[in-house]
């Protein structure tokens, strides 16, 4: 007897609760750790804010993220929503049926809540593919206990650098992973550089990246401020022995400096040679894109906006320690009082959002090549970056069809 | 009197014809079904055009595009007619009946006319990115076809260069209806050879070679004529349609004329024989700007056709011929037979068998079509057949001989050539491979001494290199290669040595990756041979040190060749594998210094994840599996391993 | 002096010697691994060196072991993420990987040594070849033939399946080798002696194959334990992901947090370390030699 009430009072649930069954939602996403937390509990919040829409999420480790997605979005088997830097933009846009284009729902009102140049790397030919999350550029991180006062300009950095670099011990005063175009990107953006001409054409032997690399090579073999053979391992070993005084890096290497290091943040230096622009640093945006295939579009854009939204926002900034791409969120007064939120958001007015095109892509090899070449000494900035140039016009070209 | 060859040969003849006739009759179904539809197509994106250019005259707004709309719609065909303006999100004209069910026109769009938005969108970065840097060209007229034959189409809007909005047709062309095309006179075809055949065979008796070559021509006549009916008259086809099209262009012209008057505004000067373009707005070339047809131009169209038709009919008639020589030749038969009679064999290999073809065969195969084609990120969604390229990409990797090359300093390797790339995989294969084999031998046989005390302890620790995940070795490894912090410079200068920078010269960077491999690849070989060594009876030991052979004698008479039965495919195996080894070296020198220490695997990846080109690296990935079968073939060939003992 | 038989006259000293010094050197990488996991801190195999550095300091400097032993790695390693739980389904997967592969594989592989039968060359050498084609391209076309396909997305049996018929190819080639070696008369024997095929098979020839089976499995369970790619792409739930993707969270694009890295791996080799040492005694029992004689 029990029993049947207890089926019965069961059925009688499910028949109440049926007609409101709330529309699931995936979202895949690429954190890990503290940004994961924070991430999942946005997701929380948003879900016990409504009850119309369910939202669940999935962590796929960085390094497989965007094979997954271009093996599961087109064939209808991925999420509704996911979060992913800007560079890939391009690429799964042109492969189509993956990246579901959003410019139909946004209002004046919606793009002002973002940090504009935020929203411009959301934006492929024109039209917004996304919202922006979070954004992650390079700044100064300096050890408190060797630099006072953090250089305000190329100059006094190389000045400030030099007293502290002792080859023999292996200290060095600065220490980024310059031989990487992405990290390089702070010194060719000052001098208006880049890798694409306006339109569109690669355009990586221009004459301001290749001033921006004499620059580098003057850092790195005139004045030798600057450690070989620089990578993300090296960096972080260098600044958490105390041998490494400033460091040219993102958001994610404040988790990874050791607890004996005192460190503080500031802008990077304007270049005196460059007649005193700043130091101007490539922006990787995540966006929120929703898929093409998805069944919940609007439930997916909700979404979105929620996750993009101020409170969200906050609890990513405060717990998840990622920066906002939210510009009204650096008002609320704890994210003020946060020193490395308003560093970030000071830094980023001056950074530049990262190509998303897919050609972007066929750069990344031959500048490689070309910056390990000329930090080897192996051929002058010149010769290697024209080299640079023949090897990505041509891959471009060879993808040219009739 | 026997009949059984005849038998055999007329139901060889039957079951190729009865498969040529299939193939022939699906190929004229799906030609004279596309041609159709390639018509209709034709057809309606010259009205498309028509309306597109009108509208962009008034600007894609006003009275003028509602009576553009009025003008267009309706017809033979039930066309309907959309004019959206993506500039200001309206919907400007339309005789959709569900557009004007959402609210009187012109309106903003509302939710659910987002698809009509996104299409503008679309359209536009194709026209933005076809006329920029953007690395490949895209259609401009999109086209769809629905289930029940209606069809839906669209292209830009232009006003003074620039896109503004977008118009969209639907309509029911008579092509729209599937047409079916005969069966039966490929089937009476294949009913009249056989009885032919069987007359003949008469004859000629039982006589096998007579009998094949009598039933071969047969299959060929059939083909012939198969073929005949099928391709027919086509450049008069093709003449009747474009003379069609020019009338079409006449009309569209004149209804293009009238709407402009309607509207009160100057129709620019313009030349309505472009409206009979492709998709990608490239004008086809068979009416002149007089709105003449082009005789010349369609010949040349059709001969192109012809020459793609003659290639499938030779496919065809090659299947047919495969089908028909194996039963004719009774393989068929003796197939069977074997299949019955061994069945126990069978049994055993098949579960292995079907778990290799559906999962490591049929990537395989799919891997060697994407060869012949150019496809890249921006062609994904194409079917493949229509970026068949032949064998252009084996030309371009294999015809590539510019090793050397000019620069400043002088004559230099040019390292992205695929022979240098090969040079270095083949140097590193045998390289890797004769560490890891001496290496592996070496220890097994120190551990298999009998009474060696800490055996086991030895034999865990040597494994760790194999038992920890790779992705961290290989990179503590370029950790220790590192100019000024890795310990293999600190102990060179431990001993006042100068460092080396190991990543700056390819011998150096060379040796690095070697290094790396080669420790994580010996563990592997000393299991086998550890595990091979247990097969040797030692009575054999015995039996040779009474005869007093000495201990090399005995490592050459009697382990070697005891072990080559294990070794030998481990050998091809380790060769095979380390050629296709990516991980290391893409982690541990990431090909430099400028890609000198690249492998052939790793450019693949390359080609595919970095510059996008799917076919191209495809093709790389079968050059590979084409030189690896080559040593395999060889070395089997060498050392008989496929023989057994 | 039974045990002094095969190589037993070499005197042992020079052997330990040189096993000494190359095991010295093979687990060198392997210590490096061990101090950073253990340092409690994120960095990566790098020197430490005071200023104008002694031939005592450089000594110091390449010696792996840690400033201050720290077990703060291997705590965060199994409390943040579900460590435990994706090592466990990654020893199902091998294990289940072992068995499919091992069986399919020696079923094939006394086939072809056993029978002489058409095709026996060719089905052969198809193993062989497929080993050689590279694997660059093979995720789209093996996600559509198990996801889309077989429907196996977020199941353990399409990992399975895909890693078996990876190990089969390398797996009938070693048995066929081994199993060649096998006297038949001893089957002959037995079927003189009306014993069935099955009966043969896996009372004979399989326990005299036993190192060759051990050699084979452990392969194939490595082949299930390493494999990162596919498992991250096929499995659509966390609680479904196997141990590799989960040490892979650790280093995401340009944040690498070596210590959790490393310790991680280090726990991800246990397993493979205690199953070497339970097949150990197989790849050593010899017992060929007496059942030739007996």
């Amino acid at each position: 007897m029990r029993l049947r009430i207890a089926v019965l009072s069961t059925l009688a649930m499910l028949l109440v609760v049926a007609p409101l069954a709330a529309q699931e939602i995936t979202i895949w996403h690429a954190y890990r750790g503290g940004e994961k937390d924070a991430f999942e509990k946005v997701v929380a919040q948003f879900n016990a804010s409504q009850t119309k829409i369910k939202a669940t999420t999935l962590a796929v480790p960085y390094d497989a993220f965007a094979d997954k997605i271009t093996a599961a979005v087109p064939r209808g088997k991925g999420p509704d929503v996911f979060i992913y830097a800007q560079d890939r933009l391009g690429g799964w846009i042109e492969a189509g049926n993956t990246i579901e284009p959003i410019d139909f729902y946004l209002d004046k009102k919606l793009t002002d809540r973002f940090i504009p140049s935020t929203m411009q790397a959301m934006t492929y030919r024109k039209a917004v593919w996304g919202l922006p999350l979070n954004y992650k550029c390079l700044t100064m991180i300096y050890n408190k206990k060797l630099v006072t006062t953090p250089p305000k300009t190329t100059t006094e950095l190389v000045a400030t650098a030099k007293k502290l670099t002792n080859a023999s011990s292996g200290t060095f005063g600065l220490a980024y992973w310059y031989s990487n175009w992405y990290y390089h990107s702070i010194l060719f953006n000052a001098y208006g550089g880049g890798v694409f001409a306006a339109d569109g054409k690669p355009n990586v032997n221009n004459a301001a990246n290749v001033k921006s690399v004499d620059l580098l090579m003057k850092w790195f073999d005139k004045d030798k401020i600057l450690p070989a053979e620089p990578s993300t391992a090296l960096i972080t070993s260098l600044f958490n022995e105390g041998k490494a005084a400033i460091v040219f890096n993102g958001p994610w290497f404040l988790g990874e400096i050791s607890p004996k290091i005192q460190y503080g943040i500031a802008m990077l230096p304007t270049v005196t040679e460059a007649g005193g622009k700043p130091l101007a640093p490539w922006m990787t945006v995540e966006g929120v894109y929703i898929a093409a295939p998805s069944k919940n579009k609007d439930a997916a854009f909700a979404f979105a906006q929620y996750l993009t939204d101020v409170p969200s926002a906050k609890v990513m900034a405060l717990s998840g320690r990622q920066t906002p791409a939210n510009k009204n969120v650096y008002a609320d007064a704890q994210v003020a009082a946060d020193p490395v939120m308003k560093a970030f958001r000071a830094q980023v007015d001056t950074a530049v959002p990262m190509p998303n095109s897919p050609e972007m892509t066929m750069v990344w090899s031959p500048v490689t090549t070309a910056m390990n070449a000329i930090t080897k000494k192996a051929l002058a900035p010149k010769p290697a970056l024209d080299k640079a140039q023949a090897e990505v016009t041509e891959a471009v070209s060879r993808l040219r069809k009739k | 009197m026997s009949f059984r060859l005849r038998k055999t040969i007329v139901i060889a003849l039957a079951l190729g014809g009865a498969l040529a006739a299939l193939l022939l009759h699906l190929l004229e179904s799906s030609n004279v079904n596309a041609n159709a539809r390639a018509e209709a197509e034709r057809a309606a994106i010259v009205t498309l055009r028509a309306i597109s250019d009108t509208s962009g005259w008034l600007g894609a707004e006003g009275e003028g595009v509602r009576a553009a709309v009025a003008s267009w719609s309706g017809g033979a065909e039930q066309r309907k007619v959309r004019i959206s303006n993506t500039d200001n999100r309206t919907i400007e004209a339309s005789s959709f009946p569900e557009d004007v069910a959402n609210g009187e026109l012109p309106r903003r769009m509302v939710r659910d006319e987002k698809p009509i938005y996104d299409l503008g969108q679309e359209l536009a970065s194709a026209v933005e990115g076809n006329a920029g840097g953007a690395a490949a060209t895209k259609e401009v007229v999109a086209l769809e076809w629905s289930a029940d034959g209606w069809l839906k189409i669209a292209t830009p809007i232009f006003h003074e260069g620039a896109v503004v909005g977008i118009v969209q047709t639907v309509s029911k062309p008579a092509a729209g209806a599937t047409i079916a095309v005969p069966w039966w006179p490929l089937a009476v075809g294949v009913v009249v050879i056989c009885v032919v055949f069987l007359a003949g065979a008469f004859m000629i008796g039982e006589r096998k070679l007579p009998l094949l070559a009598f039933a071969a021509l047969l299959l060929v006549g059939f083909l012939v004529y198969g073929g005949r009916a099928i391709t027919g008259a086509l450049l008069e086809q093709r003449i009747a349609i474009s003379t069609q099209v020019a009338k079409q262009v006449v009309e569209e012209k004149g209804k293009a004329l009238a709407v402009m008057q309607t509207a009160a505004v100057a129709a620019p000067q313009f030349d309505a024989s472009l409206w009979d373009s492709d998709r990608f707005l490239k004008p086809r070339g068979a009416i002149k700007p007089d709105l003449t047809i082009d005789r010349a131009k369609i010949a040349k169209v059709v001969a192109g056709i012809a020459e793609a038709n003659r290639s499938v009919m030779i496919a065809i008639g090659l299947f047919a011929f495969v089908l028909f020589i194996f039963v004719g030749s009774e393989s068929a038969a003796k197939s069977w037979a074997a299949l019955v009679k061994y069945r126990e064999a069978y049994s055993y290999v098949t579960p292995a068998m079907i778990g290799m073809l559906v999962l490591v065969f049929f990537p395989f195969f799919y891997g060697i079509t994407l060869s012949f084609t150019d496809q890249n990120v921006y062609t994904t969604n194409s079917p493949l057949k229509d970026l068949w390229v032949g064998f252009k990409n084996y030309t371009e990797i294999l015809g590539d001989f510019n090793i050397m090359e000019r620069t400043d300093a002088g004559l230099q390797f040019n390292y992205k050539n695929f022979y240098w790339t090969l040079f270095m995989t083949v140097m590193w294969t045998v390289t890797n491979v004769s560490i890891g084999v001496s290496l592996g031998l070496l220890l097994a046989l120190i551990l298999n001494t009998k009474g060696l005390a800490f055996r086991s302890a030895y034999r865990v620790l040597l494994i760790l290199p194999w038992a920890m995940p790779n992705y961290i070795t290989a990179l503590v490894w370029k950790g220790m290669f590192h100019q000024q912090f890795g310990v293999v410079n600190q102990v060179i200068q431990m001993f006042g040595g100068t460092p080396v920078s190991w990543f700056e010269r390819p011998l150096t960077s060379f040796i690095a990756v070697v290094a790396t491999n080669g420790w994580l690849s010996f563990p592997f070989m000393m299991v086998i041979s550890l595990g091979a060594l247990q097969s040797i009876p030692a009575d054999l030991y015995e039996a040779a040190r009474v005869d007093g052979a000495s201990k090399w004698q005995q490592f050459t008479s009697i382990t070697l060749p005891s072990l080559k039965p294990a070794l030998v495919p481990a050998v091809i195996l380790s060769v095979v594998w380390t050629f296709n080894m990516f991980n290391i070296i893409y982690l541990v020198s990431a090909g430099e210094p400028a890609s000198s220490t690249e492998i052939l695997i790793t450019q693949a990846y390359k080609i595919a994840f970095e510059q996008y080109r799917y076919g191209y690296a495809a093709a790389y990935s079968t050059v590979i599996f084409m030189i690896l079968l080559a040593y395999g073939t060889w070395q089997n060939r060498v050392t008989r391993a496929t023989e057994g003992i | 002096m039974a045990d002094r038989t095969r190589t037993g006259d070499t005197p042992h000293l020079p052997l330990h010697i040189f096993l000494l010094i190359f095991t010295a050197i093979s687990t060198y990488p392997i210590l490096w691994v061990f101090t950073v996991a253990f340092s409690g801190k994120q960095s990566l195999a790098f020197v430490d060196l005071p200023p104008n550095p002694t031939f005592f300091d450089r000594l110091r400097g390449v010696i792996p072991w840690p400033d201050e032993v720290s077990l703060a790695n291997f705590v965060s390693v199994m409390t943040d993420q579900p460590f435990g739980r994706w090592v466990f389904n990654s020893a199902v997967v091998a294990a289940a990987t072992t068995v499919v592969g091992v069986a399919m594989a020696c079923s094939a592989a006394y086939a072809f040594s056993r029978f002489k039968f058409p095709g026996r060359r060719l089905g052969l050498m198809s193993f062989l070849v497929s080993q050689m084609f590279p694997g660059t391209l093979t995720l789209i076309p093996l996600y559509i033939i198990v996801v889309q396909w077989l429907q196996l997305g977020s199941s353990w049996l399409g990992l399975i399946l895909v890693y078996a018929a990876t190990s089969i190819p390398f797996s009938v080639w070693m048995l066929k080798g081994y199993f060649d070696t096998i006297p038949r008369e001893l089957e002959e024997s037995a079927l003189i002696d009306g014993a069935s095929p099955a009966r043969i098979f896996f009372q004979i020839v399989l326990p005299l194959a036993k190192p060759a089976v051990a050699v084979t499995a452990l392969f194939s369970f490595m082949t299930g334990w390493n494999e990162f790619i596919l498992a991250a792409t096929f499995m659509d739930k966390e609680p479904m992901y196997t141990a590799p993707v989960g040490l892979r969270f650790f280093v995401s694009g340009f944040s690498e947090q070596w210590g959790f890295f490393a310790a991680g791996a280090i726990i991800v080799s246990i397993p493979v370390v205690v199953l070497f040492m339970f097949l150990q005694k197989y790849l050593v029992s010899g017992l060929t030699a007496g059942a030739v004689k007996g």
